[in-house]
């Protein structure tokens, strides 16, 4: 290898360019995405792979997207080896049974040549705006069997040497409600690729492909040695923690526990979900591709967001996932409600670590994104559906009181403004304020959820109401106390009171009202 | 003859044109405990025998005090009153949080600005249609204000959902508060911020209520300042947007003095390329601890609507600029991986690089253009401030070479290549990432540090063209001299244009330009002196981003000009769009009346002395001519390798470049 391969200043410039392409591509593709979830929320990532399908760079997006291409990536090599591709390749795919997380995310590959063979691979992760399935978006809240929840792709060949394969475009034409606005993401995804396979084939005409390939390869062994010595700063010892799903969405008193052993050996770090309920029948099951953005999350908030952000972290990882489980779950359950999961989950590994570094993660955060959906008809017999999510608090710590209402771990959405709500919903919002008191006690108490009032104005419409924590609180942690768990009711116009159980789907007419606070988070150390 | 005083982080920059073009420029320390005081040194030292404070025809200024107020939280004791219900939407904020993998986190929304028990919730409330549905509770207001007033507050906020279609709920408010506690600073979001989003609207209008008395009381003491003087002349300031406003106008909403200094320096740079012919270029200010980058077209930098302060959103025009953690002061580190890196974190200016000797031990950027030879340690800062190279070689061996196994030199040549590659993402992600090519633009370097690197970042992305301007170190200054005087007006509306009827638009449109030339005549203005632009904000329905559409002054049916424009501007951005229904989210008038143009200064060279020394540049050591700017003759031709210096700047010359000397810049050019 000659000297200016391994030179630290050139190492650190390819380095940067990487994660530069990487958001490039997050941002041709955002800018072109034409729905909703793509351009309000984020719900899109990009990421540059070796060819052998180790991450190489990721964009910044959502962490609930945090590594989730690798093993759709890793899947669709395994059809279409790179020794096979040709310039111009496309390959896409989804099924969520197979190397991909839930229908509407559809992970999508390009390789990108130089010197006549493949250096890289752009790919590309977004959740389409529908995919057919019981409900438009197709997150149907009822579904029970994979089946209702929209169209399986497996690794597909969409396009070779540069010519797109009509047929596979008019059967997805077919089942999606939606045909324009997939057609448009889908380009937006290939855009984002093309425009990274440029950007890599200068990179690798100015350092030549094995000059750029051994740079990756160091940089990749860089970021394990790196992992591994902040994982062996972690003193070695084994610690458990439970949580529990309040209920699946179709039975409604059934809790779903969520059981998690991290073990600490050396420079390797276990996470154990053995113990974890086993497969559901309601939508909360998650994708093995699903939960590892929690644990790659969870990996990576300690042991420092400093470390290059490439597939060398992920291999001192080892994560069991029982089959048949809540986190493995075998065909046909159904999984396209996985946040909540995804959340609770990384909030129990972030839990089990506290007990071995108390200073450095707080007591648990609300881990609810309680997601409510309003959707009707317009006096012109259009369809409207109007989403948003909510925060409860963040944890108490070492540092400080916890936060009221914000996005913790892998979730950072917005919320959506009273004012863009009134707008486009025939609704009042009555108040929206600090769930004051909801946060647990403790030295450094827990943030507090938020409470918000609706009143239909003009009914009938939908609501569709996916709460967490109404039954299980969000645990104090070194001693603090508890945070106080969510309640949501329905007040019909007549006065009648109605509890939602964490999970609901109604009819609410005019002069109906839903009243909802979200949970409190964990307090921190003794009360004085 | 025009004086602009900008006030920075570290230094405040003074410059003096006369009306013969010649330009004086320096710098003096800030003074952070009384900004205003850094002004009345740098004016004593710009005025003298040769420049007689009478003869000051503009006294224009620039200032941080704004910003630094909202990021210090150090603005006057604030209270809100909102709508019932919604006291905490400035505590809760959009749920979101800055930092994705931080786990120990505080509030990201201004909590201590105004805490809880300073927000006051009344009974009224304004539909999404604009109707009044329930009248206000106007002895809720008194009582509330007697309440903030009991509190301590200086300044209150008043801010009502749905205040921007119709204003009249916090007009009575106003004037229930002035009633109740006369003098209290008011200030109304349906004025501060006329546009939907509850949050950003209150965070603008509370910033704006605290900074009140705040920027009343500064702008006062340099107004005293400048009478003990004796100049005359009334004060403009810069605001966001990249223009002036009298002092007065400033005082009535100082929201608008915040995030304008990036707006300076880079209309500082459209005047630069424009006095060398050209109308579009990329600017890059390097300074201690940032660097700004910005695009210039058309003579003018972009402009965007979401700044931020901190955490806190400040929706206010503000030049398109991106801030990259990369300056002089940036420390160079060896990561967990054993890998090397160069910032973000910054010595700054305290404890500052290890060859300022104030403290800081920890290699930078800087220490290691003084280890390259390219920086003159006697010379740093017009010689106001000798740096130590023993301190810089030692801090570099000890922390960069003697981990990576390099010599010294070569840890050197590494941090800058690392820092200069930062710079040149930084240029590409505003150029190549939003589909620009910038070989075709020519780089404009600003700043201290501007003119070390700026050969660096051209050679990385093939641009073959610097502009140097003739003092990079008070560019933000100079701008001051050249950015237009300017007053705005705008209204939301947040409606689908189909409802709108033309006559509505058009009388709207007509009610902003009256309200932006009366402001314009309250600055001895005349209206037709002053050129008129009007732009609307637009987006389909749903949609949660708009564009903005330039609209004929006079057009005849603005709500059809309004959609066609936005199809053709959503077309051109996103690459599609469709024919769905418009919303139109606000319009805004800007009256515009453009800086007199500078006489072309005649400048006379001076015979400081020519020399050399060992540098290092593009990774090769050499015998450098040193060469003395002032020394340069206007159409002089200088080939590389060579340093120019000057008061606050050291520009790099390598061999395959040359440099064309223009009365109020230079331009270097590639040969090879």
């Amino acid at each position: 290898m000659s000297a200016e391969r391994l030179d630290p200043a050139t190492i650190e410039i390819v380095r940067r360019r990487l994660e530069a392409i990487a958001e490039e591509m997050q941002a041709v593709m955002l800018r072109s995405a034409v729905s909703p979830i793509v351009r309000e929320a984020n719900d899109a990532s990009a990421s540059l792979f070796l060819p052998d399908g180790t991450v190489m760079a990721q964009s910044i997006s959502l962490p609930l997207l945090l590594g989730c291409l690798m093993p759709a990536v890793a899947r669709m090599l395994r059809d279409f080896p790179v020794e096979g591709m040709r310039p111009g390749d496309v390959y896409l795919m989804n099924d969520p049974y197979d190397g991909g997380t839930h229908i509407p995310d559809v992970s999508l590959m390009v390789p990108v040549f130089a010197e006549g063979r493949v250096i890289a691979l752009a790919g590309t992760i977004l959740h389409h705006q529908d995919l057919g399935g019981l409900t438009p978006g197709s997150l149907p809240t009822t579904s029970t069997e994979i089946f209702q929840e929209g169209l399986r792709l497996p690794p597909l060949r969409l396009a070779r040497e540069g010519v797109t394969d009509q047929q596979i475009l008019r059967i997805i034409a077919l089942n999606t409600r939606t045909p324009d606005a997939f057609a448009w993401d889908l380009e937006a995804q290939i855009a984002a690729c093309r425009v990274a396979a440029a950007r890599m084939e200068e990179l690798a005409a100015r350092h030549g492909a094995d000059g750029l390939a051994a740079m990756m390869q160091e940089l990749v062994r860089r970021a394990e040695a790196a992992t591994r010595a902040a994982i062996r700063a972690i003193p070695d010892g084994s610690w458990t923690y439970e949580d529990a799903l309040d209920n699946d969405g179709i039975e409604l008193d059934r809790e779903v526990p969520i059981r998690v052993r991290v073990t600490v050996e050396g420079d390797g770090i276990t996470f154990d979900f053995t113990g974890t309920s086993p497969q559901v029948r309601g939508p909360v099951n998650a994708a093995p591709a699903g939960v590892m953005a929690g644990c790659f999350f969870a990996l990576r908030a300690v042991t420092g967001p400093d470390i290059p952000n490439n597939g060398g972290c992920a291999r001192p990882l080892r994560v069991i996932l029982p089959e048949g489980s809540l986190l493995n779950p075998r065909m046909p359950a159904p999984l396209n409600a996985r946040t909540g999961t995804v959340k609770l989950l990384t909030n129990a590994i972030l839990g089990a670590l506290a007990q071995a570094l108390p200073d450095r993660i707080p007591a648990a955060n609300s881990g609810c994104s309680t997601v409510m959906a309003l959707s009707g008809r317009r006096e012109d017999g259009s369809a409207w559906v109007v989403t948003e999510v909510l925060a409860g608090g963040s944890g108490g710590s070492a540092m400080g009181p916890g936060v009221h209402g914000v996005s913790t771990d892998v979730g950072n959405t917005m919320n959506l403004p009273t004012e863009a709500m009134e707008s486009d919903a025939p609704v009042r919002v009555h108040h929206w304020r600090v769930r004051r008191g909801s946060g647990g006690a403790g030295r450094h108490p827990g943030g507090c959820g938020i409470d918000r009032e609706y009143e239909v104005l003009h009914g009938p419409l939908t609501l569709t109401f996916r709460g967490e924590r109404h039954f299980h609180a969000a645990r104090g942690g070194a001693g603090g106390g508890d945070g106080r768990v969510a309640e949501a009711w329905v007040i019909r116009a007549d006065g009648g009171r109605e509890e939602v159980r964490s999970k609901l789907t109604t009819i609410l007419n005019t002069g109906d009202r839903l009243l909802m606070g979200t949970a409190g988070a964990g307090g921190w150390g003794p009360s004085a | 003859m025009e004086i602009g005083i900008d006030i920075g982080g570290t230094f405040t920059d003074a410059v003096l044109r006369r009306s013969d073009g010649a330009l004086r420029s320096l710098k003096v320390p800030s003074t952070p405990d009384d900004p205003a005081r850094a002004v009345g040194h740098a004016l004593e030292r710009l005025l003298g025998r040769d420049a007689p404070p009478g003869a000051v025809r503009r006294f224009l200024h620039g200032t941080t005090v704004a910003t630094n107020a909202i990021l210090e939280n150090t603005a006057a004791p604030t209270g809100l009153i909102t709508t019932r219900g919604f006291a905490d939407v400035i505590e809760l904020g959009r749920m979101t949080r800055a930092s994705n993998y931080d786990l120990l986190f505080g509030p990201q929304t201004p909590v201590n600005l105004i805490p809880p028990e300073r927000r006051m919730e009344v009974d009224e409330r304004i539909g999404a249609d604009g109707g009044v549905v329930e009248p206000l509770d106007e002895a809720g207001v008194a009582m509330a204000a007697r309440a903030l007033e009991a509190a301590g507050v200086k300044a209150v906020a008043i801010c009502f959902l749905f205040a921007f279609l119709d204003p009249r709920h916090e007009q009575r408010a106003r004037a229930i508060v002035q009633e109740t506690c006369p003098g209290m600073a008011v200030s109304l979001s349906s004025e501060v911020d006329p546009a939907p989003r509850e949050y950003e609207r209150t965070c603008a209008t509370a910033f704006d209520a605290a900074l009140k008395p705040v920027m009343s009381d500064y702008l006062g003491r340099i107004e005293t300042i400048l009478r003990g003087s004796g100049v005359g002349a009334p004060m403009q300031v810069m605001h966001s947007r990249g223009g002036l406003l009298g002092a007065g106008a400033a005082r009535g909403k100082p929201i608008r003095l915040t995030l304008s200094g990036p707006s300076a320096a880079a209309i500082g740079a459209a005047a630069v390329l424009r006095g060398a012919g050209l109308p579009d270029g990329v600017s890059i200010d390097v300074g201690g601890t940032s660097a700004d980058v910005a695009v210039i077209r058309d003579g003018a930098p972009a402009l965007r609507m979401d700044g931020m302060i901190g955490t806190f959103p400040v929706r206010v025009p503000t030049a398109d600029v991106l801030a990259v953690a990369a300056g002089g002061g940036s420390i160079a580190w060896i990561d967990e991986a054993g890998g090397l890196r160069v910032g973000p974190r910054s010595a700054g200016a305290a404890p500052g690089p290890a060859c300022y000797r104030r403290g800081g031990t920890r290699p930078t950027v800087l220490d290691a253009s003084v280890v390259l030879g390219l920086v003159d340690p006697a010379r740093f800062a017009t010689g106001q401030l000798a740096l130590d190279a023993e301190a810089a070689a030692e801090a570099i061996e000890r922390d960069i070479a003697g981990p990576l196994g390099l010599g010294l030199r070569e840890a050197a040549i590494a941090i800058h290549r690392v820092i200069n590659a930062t710079m040149a993402e930084a240029v590409r992600s505003v150029t190549v990432a939003r589909g620009t090519d910038p070989r075709e633009l020519p780089l404009v370097p600003a700043g201290g540090g501007g003119g070390l690197h700026a050969y660096a970042i051209a050679e990385e992305l093939g641009q073959a063209r610097i502009v140097v301007p003739a003092a990079p170190g008070v560019l933000a200054a100079t701008g001051l001299l050249d950015a237009p005087l300017e007053h705005d007006a705008a209204r939301g509306f947040g409606r689908v244009l189909d409802v709108l009827p033309e006559a509505d638009l058009r009388q709207a449109i007509d009610a902003l330009v009256a309200e932006a030339r009366g402001a314009m005549a309250a600055e001895g203005v005349a209206a037709d002196a002053a050129e008129l632009l009007v732009t609307a904000s637009a987006s389909f329905v749903g949609q949660g981003h708009s564009l903005d559409v330039p609209l004929p002054a006079d057009a005849a049916e603005p709500a059809r000009a309004i959609r066609e424009g936005f199809i053709a501007a959503h077309k051109a951005a996103y690459g599609h769009a469709r024919q769905a229904p418009v919303r139109l989210v606000s319009l805004r008038v800007v009256c515009r009346l453009r800086a007199p143009e500078a006489a072309m200064p005649v400048v006379a060279r001076s015979d400081s002395p020519r020399g050399s020394r060992m540098a290092v540049i593009g990774g090769v050591a050499q015998e450098v001519a040193v060469v003395p700017r002032a020394n340069l003759a206007p159409g002089e031709v200088l080939h590389g390798p060579a340093i120019l210096e000057q008061d606050d700047t050291t520009l790099v010359v390598p061999g395959d470049w040359r440099v064309t000397t223009h009365p109020a810049h230079l331009l270097m050019e590639r040969i090879a």
